[in-house]
Formats: C-alpha cells, sequence, structure tokens
C-alpha cells in the first residue's frame, strides 16, 4: 500500500475509535490494567536483579572468631587468611570496634544498647574478607570453617539465594496475573472490534461492491485495534511512572536506614521506565493487533 | 462485452431464478432489464457483480470468464464497473465529497487527483453545492445523484443500475435518466434493471423482458409491454 494509503488507514481507525467511544475506553481500561500489573512485576523484579549483582559484586565474608583468641593466634590466621585464592581485601574487626560500629548504625536509638561495655560486650572478634568473585566464596568458607579457632562463618550467599529466590517468586507469580490479564484484555478488544465490525456490516458491504480489497477494509479495524493498545500502553506506563516516582521520593527521603540499606537503593525511574514503556507499547500493539485479527473472520469476507 | 451463456441460477432453496439465460450486450449499449417482480432482474445484476455464481452455464465480461476469476481478483474486476440501486447505498458517516472520494481512495489515487476530480464528477450530477453534506440530509434525488457520482468517478467501461428510479418521483426520475444517459454517450455501458414503464417507452433503448427467470423477448427501441 502506498503511503497516502496508510494514512487514511490510520485516519479510519481514529474515527472508528472515537464512533465506538465507550467499547474503546472499556479495551483501553482493561489493556492498561494488564500493562500496569505487568509493569509493577518488571519493576519489583529488575529491582531484586540489580540487588543480587550488587551484593554479588561485593560478595563478603565474615569470619567470627572464638573467644579469647591471642593476638599472635589472630595474626597467624590473618597471614593464612591473606594466602588464600580469590581474597581482594581483608579486614580484622575487634569485638570493641563491631560494638561502636553497632551503636553508631542504631543512631537515635543507641541508648537500647548503653547496657553493653568493653565487658559484657556480645559480639565476637572477625574477619571481613571481600571477595574477588562470588565463584571463590565457597572454597574460602570451607577453609575457614577447618580453622580451630572459627566459630562461624557467614556470606552473603544466603542473601543472595533468597533475594533470588523471591525475584522468581514474584516473576512466576506476577506473569501468571499478568497472563490472565492480557487474556481478558483480548477478549475485551476483540469484542469492541467485532461490535466496530458489526455496526459497520452496511457499510462494508458497500465498500465491497466498489471494489475495495478485503485487506483495505480490514486495516482501519486493525488500527484501531491497534491504537487502543497504545494507548493502553500510554496510559499504563503513565501510571508506572507516577506510582514509581511517588515510591522513589519516599525511599530517597529516609536516610536512617540509608546505610543498613544501601544494598536495598531502589533503581532510578528512567532506567526502569523507558524499557517498560517499550515492552508496553509492543505488547499493547500486539494484543491489539491480534485480537482485532480475530473479530474480522465472519463480516470480511468478499 | 457482456454475454450470458446458457446461464441458471439456481438459490439454495431450489428456486430457479434464471433460466438457461442467453444474452450478449455490445459496448457503449444501453440495455432495460424488464419483467414483472421475482423474474431475476437483481439475480442478473447479481451475477454480474460476482456477487453469486451461476448453478451452470457461463458469464464472460470482455472476454473474461467471471467462473474462472480468482477471489482476490473480484475487487479489482468490480472497480471497471459502476453499480447504483434503489436503495443507494451511501456510506452514512461520510459527507457527498468523501463518498465520491472514497472510491478513488480505494484504487489509492493521489489527494491531487481526488481533489481535481471529485467536484468535477459532483457538478457533472448537479451536486457541487451540496459537496459537504451528508447523505442524511439530502433528497432521494440527491442521494441517487451522489451514488452516480460514485459510481462514476473512476471512468468504468459498464454501469449497473438495479431500480435506480425505484424510490424516486416521476421528475426526479427524469433527472436522474438524464444522468444516466449522459453517462452511457460518454461510452459507458448500462445495463438497467427497471420497472418505470414511462422511462422505458420514453427511452427508445434496447429492452430485453424476463418472466420467471426466462428471456421473453429482446427489441431494438423496445417497449415495456406487459402489465405487473
Ligand atoms: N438469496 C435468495 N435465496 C433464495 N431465493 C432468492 C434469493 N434471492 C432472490 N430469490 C428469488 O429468486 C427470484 C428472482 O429474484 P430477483 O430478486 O432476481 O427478482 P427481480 O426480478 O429483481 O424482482 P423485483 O422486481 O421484485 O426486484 C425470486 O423468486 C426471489 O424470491
Ligand atoms: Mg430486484
Amino acid at each position: 500500500m502506498k503511503i497516502r494509503t496508510w494514512k487514511r488507514m490510520v485516519k479510519q481507525g481514529f474515527r472508528n475509535l472515537f464512533r465506538n467511544r465507550i467499547m474503546s475506553l472499556a479495551s483501553v481500561s482493561a489493556i492498561a490494567a494488564a500493562l500496569f500489573v505487568l509493569g509493577l512485576v518488571l519493576a519489583v523484579v529488575m529491582n531484586m536483579n540489580n540487588m543480587v549483582s550488587g551484593l554479588e559484586s561485593k560478595v563478603e565474608v565474615t569470619v567470627f572468631l572464638k573467644e579469647n583468641i591471642r593476638q599472635a593466634d589472630i595474626d597467624n590466621l590473618d597471614r593464612q587468611i591473606n594466602s588464600w585464592e580469590g581474597i581482594s581485601e581483608r579486614q580484622f574487626i575487634s569485638r570493641q570496634e563491631a560494638l561502636n560500629t553497632w551503636k553508631e548504625e542504631w543512631g537515635d536509638k543507641r541508648y537500647l544498647l548503653d547496657g553493653y561495655n568493653e565487658e559484657n560486650n556480645p559480639l565476637p572478634d572477625s574477619f571481613r574478607i571481600t571477595v574477588e568473585k562470588p565463584e571463590f566464596v565457597e572454597e574460602i568458607v570451607e577453609k575457614a570453617k577447618k580453622s580451630s579457632m572459627v566459630e562461624k562463618v557467614q556470606y552473603s550467599k544466603d542473601v543472595v539465594d533468597s533475594i533470588t529466590n523471591i525475584a522468581s517468586t514474584a516473576r512466576v507469580f506476577g506473569l501468571m496475573i499478568v497472563g490472565v490479564l492480557i487474556a481478558m484484555a483480548m477478549v475485551i478488544i476483540h469484542n469492541t472490534i467485532r461490535i466496530s465490525v458489526y455496526s459497520r456490516r452496511r457499510e462494508i458491504n458497500i465498500m465491497k461492491y466498489i471494489g475495495a480489497t478485503d485487506w483495505y477494509i480490514r486495516w482501519p479495524f486493525l488500527m484501531e485495534g491497534m491504537l487502543l493498545g497504545l494507548i493502553g500502553a500510554v496510559v499504563s506506563g503513565g501510571l508506572i511512572g507516577l506510582v514509581y516516582s511517588l515510591l522513589e521520593k519516599r525511599m530517597s527521603s529516609s536516610p536512617a536506614q540509608s546505610n543498613l540499606l544501601s544494598l536495598f537503593q531502589i533503581l532510578p525511574l528512567n532506567i526502569i521506565l523507558y524499557p517498560i514503556l517499550a515492552l508496553f507499547i509492543v505488547v499493547g500493539g500486539i494484543v491489539g493487533i491480534s485480537a482485532s485479527l480475530l473479530s474480522m473472520r465472519k463480516h470480511l469476507r468478499v | 462485452m457482456i454475454q450470458f451463456a446458457n446461464v441458471t441460477k439456481e438459490y439454495d432453496n431450489g428456486l430457479r431464478a434464471l433460466n438457461d439465460v442467453n444474452l450478449a450486450v455490445q459496448n457503449g449499449e444501453f440495455v432495460f432489464i424488464v419483467g414483472p417482480s421475482g423474474a431475476g432482474k437483481s439475480t442478473l445484476i447479481k451475477l454480474l457483480l460476482k456477487e453469486i455464481e451461476p448453478t451452470s452455464g457461463k458469464l464472460f465480461v470482455d472476454d473474461v470468464d467471471l467462473s474462472q476469476m480468482k477471489r482476490r481478483d473480484i475487487p479489482f474486476y468490480r472497480r471497471n464497473i459502476g453499480v447504483v440501486f434503489q436503495d443507494f447505498r451511501l456510506l452514512s458517516d461520510k459527507t457527498v465529497y468523501e463518498n465520491v472520494a472514497y472510491a478513488m481512495e480505494i484504487i489509492e489515487a493521489s489527494g491531487k487527483a481526488i481533489r481535481r476530480q471529485v467536484p468535477a464528477v459532483l457538478s457533472m450530477v448537479g451536486l457541487a453545492s451540496k459537496a459537504n453534506s451528508y447523505p442524511s440530509q439530502l433528497s432521494g434525488g440527491e442521494q441517487q445523484r451522489t451514488a452516480l457520482a460514485r459510481a462514476l468517478v473512476n471512468n468504468p467501461s459498464i454501469l449497473l443500475a438495479d431500480e435506480p428510479t425505484g424510490n424516486l418521483d416521476s421528475a426526479t426520475a427524469a433527472d436522474i435518466m438524464k444522468i444516466i444517459n449522459m453517462i452511457n454517450h460518454r461510452g459507458t455501458t448500462v445495463l438497467m434493471a427497471t420497472h418505470a414503464k414511462e422511462i422505458v417507452n420514453t427511452m427508445k433503448k434496447r429492452v430485453v423482458t424476463f418472466q420467471k427467470g426466462v428471456v421473453v423477448s429482446d427489441m431494438e427501441k423496445g417497449e415495456y409491454f406487459f402489465e405487473d
């Protein structure tokens, strides 16, 4: 088809949309709702993936020591650790330092820790080891556990694993809900186009007499379906942007947690919005076109 | 040339609307198809539009066998045939201008060609002043002129008219016949099914009379000779 014909098709698609405005509104709402949920799922999953990769990039192993270890033994262990493969940094943290950090982190609630002093400090001495790559973690943990001075070894793999689990659960359940909502949107758009086709069956017949091809008659209806999908995509993209920016504002305005939760900082809006919007437009367009393709089997045969 | 060769049309309910019809119409001819209600006139028009298929026999238009035509070629075939009906069949959401322009948009004519040709055709049928009216704002005669303008705008070689004056008073009908006659004088073959006795009798054209699906008479400068 020539460009001028495409223009005419788009124009006619808009006309159909407007003529059918109640059903159009229902369709746009349905597809927007489905895409909105899809956007929420994606935002959650993208943030969790970000957290996981953040954690993985600074994999840390913390080795807690038993009580009353002599300084000479600690120095010895420090040299041992240094010889292990994959260590990028190691830091001895005495129980006193750990207590101070703890009090600092608790900020204005530090009075709760006032009861603890050098004598009854509940925290052990520890080594904080930064590992070059996640692959080395397993081996380092094994080696550390073998030492008789070591009480307990903690590492971020647990956290990574549980976040990964949550993310994949969110993905599976979220996508199931999205699937159902998209199916519902399909049904509604399908009906909208069917009504549009049905209400224009007399016109369609006339067009055939004049010599319009099947596709010439179909395209405005496909455009109508596609426009419904695209408008739904833009609406839900706007909603996601709005909701997410509110959330972003709230998260960044609570600095008390910034130290502890620095890993859980959410991604900035523009990073998540553009891919989501692009996906919305593709999904919305495809849903709209395929729903209207389904609608035109009956009345659009020559 | 239009040619019916032993054409029989039996509808699904077993009714024989046309029975072994042989008929040839030369290019540029003007032919009235007359006969009592149910004689098969509309069936003949529908066969020519390839809206229905003959049960047996063959139809040729310009030596093309319609039964051999592929489905996807039908729209292109129809573009060569202008058609008007008793009930006008205009697109109700388009103005007079847009209805006529639509026939040109279908063939992907340029905006320039459309802007040149549509007003010319509208003034030819005497509708220049109504270009921006909607069909619902027009009289029957004006609606039929619009339909004629639309049938005319792509210069078809054949014009099919199924009782084009059926809904019009006799003065308006006479105006419409003038336009159809003018189209015929430009070289378009005209086939017109009608019940309008005075029109047939005053125009002195070829008249083919059907009765119960059979051609019962075919006369040059003929007359409408039976009573309904
Ligand atoms: N789709 C159909 N199915 C069954 N029978 C039909 C169909 N269309 C027409 N007929 C029958 O075929 C016969 C011829 O119909 P047709 O419409 O060709 O007559 P006509 O000459 O145009 O009549 P009129 O002057 O009333 O318009 C009639 O008996 C009609 O009832
Ligand atoms: Mg008839």
